[in-house]
């Protein structure tokens, strides 16, 4: 199989997977790990992991399509999450949406021409005293202005 | 410093440190209880306690322990949920963030009592940082000697571990969680049989939610009298309000179980914002029935919220100004609540999507009359009869508008229409 | 015991027993999509929702077990209510395809909206679009429009298969059944996948657009395709239909049977249903008269050839020179009638069996045995073995071949010669094959479908059945030939 992982990512999942009594629990982590370090899940990572687990394809695919946040596709470098929930909402998150749109070019799910962003709206971010909040990758941003967010993509550019 | 009371979201800077969270006096409690008391008193005290789960069900974590067989014949799991995922929750966050060591004790206590060897804190896969700090602290605890093989040396062994999610709201119910931990898609499972009997790998589990667990030492510090002195007789110790929506002030409000609504909201989330009145208040997160302004008195804990036919759930409380029409809160809501379907069992597969799609059509100017007693009648229908209690969560927003904003609901859809 | 009450009527049943089942032993059938015997309770359709004495909420059948003194009510207000919402639930996301779809007449969420729906929808918004004909291996196509999500099929593969074909992708509305690319349903029992579907989502390429279920006349038989004996029921239409009197089979469905087959018969069984129609001979021929004499053979002068044929052969004394090669698709009443016939009464010795070959049992049903009364045969006293036909050749003067299984064992060209040194051979079968070129008598008989008669299965089973067809054209259950023949050389078969 041509699939394979960085010495460190293939470590971690070695220990995951003497952690749990059953292989296939350690299934989330072990994708999380595959798409941290490939960016997503390809058709080869999910046979991969597969056979690590001692699973069907089939099985891995069902989990995958479940959990929003993992990927069947390649995404931006940058992944902005903008929370659409009802906090945000009040605070004023559409228009943030709008905004970011209009600035990257691209429809809520899209990502931009360059790879370098890809836009989503997601709900709840459990970061509602800072509404409208945001995530980019691992990072949280809130409360977001549309000057503000203006600033976080020039910096990240 | 130790002798100030330890709260569940210090104030200060770097309060998550071991050394930092040792000088307050941590892990004190855990080590005189693991060396002087048996699991049955522990088990007792927090019954004593009235500690009251704060994820959402209000369950008596004591009587939750008790159900798990007290035999040492088998594996049994303590699972920490971190899930996080009701709208306008965001304590855990703080108390994992800022505390992370108080939990883990917490954990200590909770697995001791129960007798239990291992723990996993199921975190939500958004909280990527949040679980890095934790993955720390049980580190930290694991070098002192507070976790493994030999807790305190007491013989006592307990491994805990972090599992991330992946983006599953319906992974913050019990049994979805578990079987999220069990590698699988996230469908809620069938009870009976209950999780304290068959739950994780299908061994004993308790399920905690983080503020449940991060209370227990507090507990065992300054004793179950005090705690349960300082909330209600029946609902004891403090409860994190998250506040946030239309306030001037939002954020985490530690405060004792039964403070009023209207003092969570103006005397420490500095009132309503500017410019604008109160129209609707969210009490317990999102799955709760919606409060009028005239409700705001009622004091915030299980009993007197169920009294008004709302809940207490994760004490989200969101402000909802007077500018905001009711329609785009129903439609925001609808929508959070068909996009999380599982998807499992067919009425709130179907009646979530279908209830949100007829208040975009309302919301888009296409509402017809006869569509608030269909969107009732949805709700309805979805009440009581799914296989999760999501069902039920989906409902009770949208019964709580239908029924108390209606008429604002009807003339959105009159008005509209011409 | 525990002692319970549903619609007021009291009942005694084991511990442990759940209330839908409970409700079945007086007569209720509680409405479910997502139960199935077979399976433990999944608990997502919610259909099954009643009324339990003392719980504040409805309660599912499916999966509550009883309680000594519980009491349940299956038609209340608020159970009947409940049923028309979760109905509705249903019919919002499923197409209005019944003009189109097979399943019509045995659906599920037809019949139960004519019990319990007859409302009129109030469904406004645009219905989920998803694909409609998806192949998911062998004849199946799944319809992911009506699909229900019951997810009986993906129980199925994982638990009676143990093959896992199917899984369920996405969530919440956008739920959808699916199989990966590389591993579709692959396994000798994809046929119950259509049965257990409760609507028209997972149909058969082979009954699709074919007839429709109300028409069809069902008979119950045990298939003959091995011997494992499973029960069947034979779907077919003798008349209107179709013209004239036309008879066509069109499927064949599992009856349930606990001690045999359970739920389930494979693959190989159900397209048995071929055995039934195609490749069937009908008409008497007679080497080098008949169709050449463009005249139509008739069973009364095809029996009396026998007759005289069979007591030439008897007149040598006994053993007489007579050979059967009988075959394991004979009836315990046809294998009785041989040996009282030929073996007790004229003293046969050359007796012989030619079945079809063994193939791989599948562990689940299907033997290697692929004849049904193997056992039968060995219970009558027969010893089922093939013939050394050169031996057998020298030693007879007449030979009776029942079907046309020694092609199995030898090629045509070996039968054809030892043919060609007996006086006369005699092939009594049901389909075409080689052989027919090379017995000077064919006589066409019957499949186990159009007799009745008994077969033994692999454990020992005896399984009585009645005819499901009745033989047409020309052909005649051995049994009758067998008969006549005894009638002739007054031989007391009973």
């Amino acid at each position: 199989m041509s699939f394979s992982l960085s010495q460190t990512a293939a470590k971690r999942v070695d220990e995951l997977v003497r952690r749990y009594p059953k292989k296939e629990a350690a299934l989330l982590p072990v994708l999380s790990i595959v798409q941290r370090e490939k960016g997503f899940i390809s058709p080869e990572a999910e046979r991969w992991v597969a056979a690590t687990l001692g699973l069907r394809p089939l099985q891995v695919r069902e989990v995958l399509s479940f959990y929003t946040l993992l990927r069947r596709e390649p995404a931006g470098r940058y992944v902005i999450q903008v929370c659409r929930n009802l906090s945000c909402f009040l605070a004023g998150s559409e228009e943030i949406i709008r905004h970011l749109e209009a600035r990257l070019g691209v429809r809520a799910g899209g990502t931009t021409a360059d790879g370098r962003f890809t836009l989503e709206t997601v709900e709840c971010l459990g970061n509602c005293d800072h509404a409208p909040c945001l995530m980019i990758n691992d990072d949280d941003y809130g409360p977001v202005t549309k000057e503000t967010v203006d600033g976080i993509l020039k910096r990240l550019a | 410093m130790a002798d100030a009371k330890e709260t569940l979201i210090p104030a200060e800077e770097n309060s998550f440190r071991l050394e930092a969270y040792l000088a307050r006096g941590g892990y004190e409690a855990a080590r005189k209880t693991l060396l002087s008391m048996q699991p049955g008193q522990v088990m007792d005290e927090v019954k004593k306690a009235n500690l009251r789960g704060r994820g959402g069900a209000g369950f008596p974590a004591g009587s939750k322990w008790a159900f798990v067989p007290k035999a040492d014949d088998q594996p049994k799991y303590l699972c920490v949920n971190a899930d996080e995922g009701e709208p306008g929750t965001f304590k855990d966050r703080a108390i994992m963030t800022r505390n992370p060591h108080l939990l883990l004790e917490g954990i200590v206590l909770t697995c001791y009592a129960v007798g239990i060897h291992t723990a996993v804190i199921y975190v939500r896969g958004e909280y990527e940082s949040i679980a890095r700090r934790l993955e720390q602290a049980i580190g930290e605890a694991g070098l002192k000697g507070f976790l493994g093989a030999d807790v305190f040396g007491t013989g006592f062994g307990l491994e805990v571990y972090v599992h991330r999610g992946a983006g599953a709201y319906i992974c913050g119910e019990e049994t979805a969680l578990l079987e999220s931990v069990e590698g699988k898609r996230g469908w809620p499972r069938l009870r009976p049989p209950f999780p304290a009997s068959i739950g994780l790998f299908r061994a004993p589990t308790v399920i905690n939610n983080v503020e449940t667990i991060a209370n227990v030492p507090l507990i065992f510090r300054y004793g179950a009298e005090a705690f349960v002195a300082q909330g209600l007789p029946r609902d004891g110790g403090t409860r994190v309000f998250g506040v946030s929506g239309a306030v001037k002030k939002p954020g985490l409000y530690e405060l004792p179980v039964g403070t009023s609504l209207r003092k969570i909201i103006y005397d420490w989330a500095g009132g309503p914002a500017e410019g604008q009145g109160i129209k609707a208040i969210v009490p317990g997160g999102l799955s709760a029935p919606f409060l009028t302004p005239d409700e705001i008195d009622v004091p915030m804990d299980y009993e007197s919220l169920a009294h008004i036919k709302s809940m207490l759930g994760s004490a989200a409380v969101i402000v909802i100004g007077d500018r905001t029409p009711i329609i785009d809160v129903l439609r925001i809501v609808a929508r959070f609540y068909a996009h999380e379907s599982c998807g499992q069992c067919t009425p709130c597969r179907v009646g979530t999507t279908w209830i949100s799609k007829t208040a975009d059509r309302i919301a888009a100017g296409g509402g017809v009359p006869g569509d608030l007693d269909l969107i009732r009648r949805l709700a309805e229908g979805m009440k009581g009869k799914t296989l999760c209690p999501m069902g039920d969560a989906a409902a009770f927003p949208v019964l709580s508008m239908v029924g108390k904003f209606g008429r604002e609901l009807e003339e959105t859809i009159s008005r509209r229409a011409e | 015991m525990v002692t319970i009450q549903i619609d007021g009527q009291t009942l005694q049943v084991p511990p442990g027993t759940t209330v839908l089942k409970a409700a079945e032993k007086i007569g209720v059938l509680i409405p479910r999509y997502c139960y199935h015997p077979a399976f433990e309770p999944e608990g997502s359709c919610r259909m099954c929702l009643v009324e339990i004495e003392d719980l504040p909420k409805l309660d599912l059948a499916c999966s509550t077990v009883v309680r000594e003194g519980m009491t349940v009510w299956t038609s209340t207000p608020k159970v009947l209510q409940a049923r028309q919402e979760v109905l509705g639930f249903f019919l919002a996301d499923h197409p209005l395809d019944c003009p189109i779809c097979d399943k019509a007449g045995e659906c599920f969420l037809q019949i139960y909206y004519d019990q319990h729906g007859r409302y009129a929808s109030r469904f406004l918004e645009t219905k989920e679009k998803k694909k409609k004909k998806v192949p998911i291996g062998k004849d199946l196509l799944l319809d992911r429009e009506r699909c229900i999500l019951c997810t009986r099929c993906v129980r199925f593969l994982c638990r009676v298969t143990g093959t896992g074909e199917l899984g369920v992708f996405e969530r919440g509305v956008k739920a959808e059944i699916g199989i990966d690319e590389g591993a579709p349903v692959a396994n000798n029992y994809s046929g119950n996948l259509v049965d257990i579907c409760p609507v028209g989502a997972i149909t058969d390429r082979d009954f699709r657009f074919k007839t429709r279920v109300w028409f069809l006349e069902n008979r119950r038989s045990i298939c003959p395709r091995c011997s494992r004996g499973c029960n069947i029921v034979i779907q077919s239409i003798c008349g209107y239909p179709l013209p004239g009197n036309e008879r066509r089979v069109y499927r064949i469905v599992p009856a349930e049977n606990p001690d045999v087959n359970g739920y389930w018969m494979c693959d190989l069984g159900r397209s048995g249903y071929h055995d039934i129609e195609d490749n069937r001979l009908d008409a008497i021929a007679v080497k080098g008269e008949g169709a050449a004499a463009g005249q139509p053979l008739s069973w009364e002068s095809a029996l009396k050839g026998l007759v005289s044929d069979v007591r030439a052969a008897a007149a040598f004394g006994r053993p007489p020179r007579l050979g059967l090669i009988l075959s394991s698709f004979l009836t315990n009443e046809e294998l009785e009638a041989s040996r009282r016939l030929f073996v007790e009464s004229l003293g046969a010795k050359h007796v012989f069996f030619a079945d079809p070959a063994p193939g791989k049992a599948d562990g689940l049903l299907l033997t290697a045995d692929r004849a049904p009364n193997r056992r039968g045969a060995q219970m009558a006293g027969f010893e089922p073995k093939p013939p050394d036909l050169v031996g057998l050749s020298e030693s007879v003067d007449l030979l009776l071949v029942f079907g046309p299984h020694i092609l199995d064992h030898v090629p045509v060209e070996e039968a054809a010669r030892a043919f060609g040194k007996i006086r006369r051979t005699y092939l009594l079968a049901a389909h075409r094959s080689a052989l027919d070129e090379v017995a000077e008598v064919v006589l066409p008989t019957a499949v186990p479908a159009e007799k009745q008669g008994s077969f033994t299965n692999t454990n020992g089973l005896k399984q009585h059945f009645e005819r499901a067809l009745k033989p047409s054209r020309g052909r005649r259950a051995e049994g009758a030939i067998l008969a006549g023949l005894a009638a002739e050389l007054n031989v007391k078969l009973d």
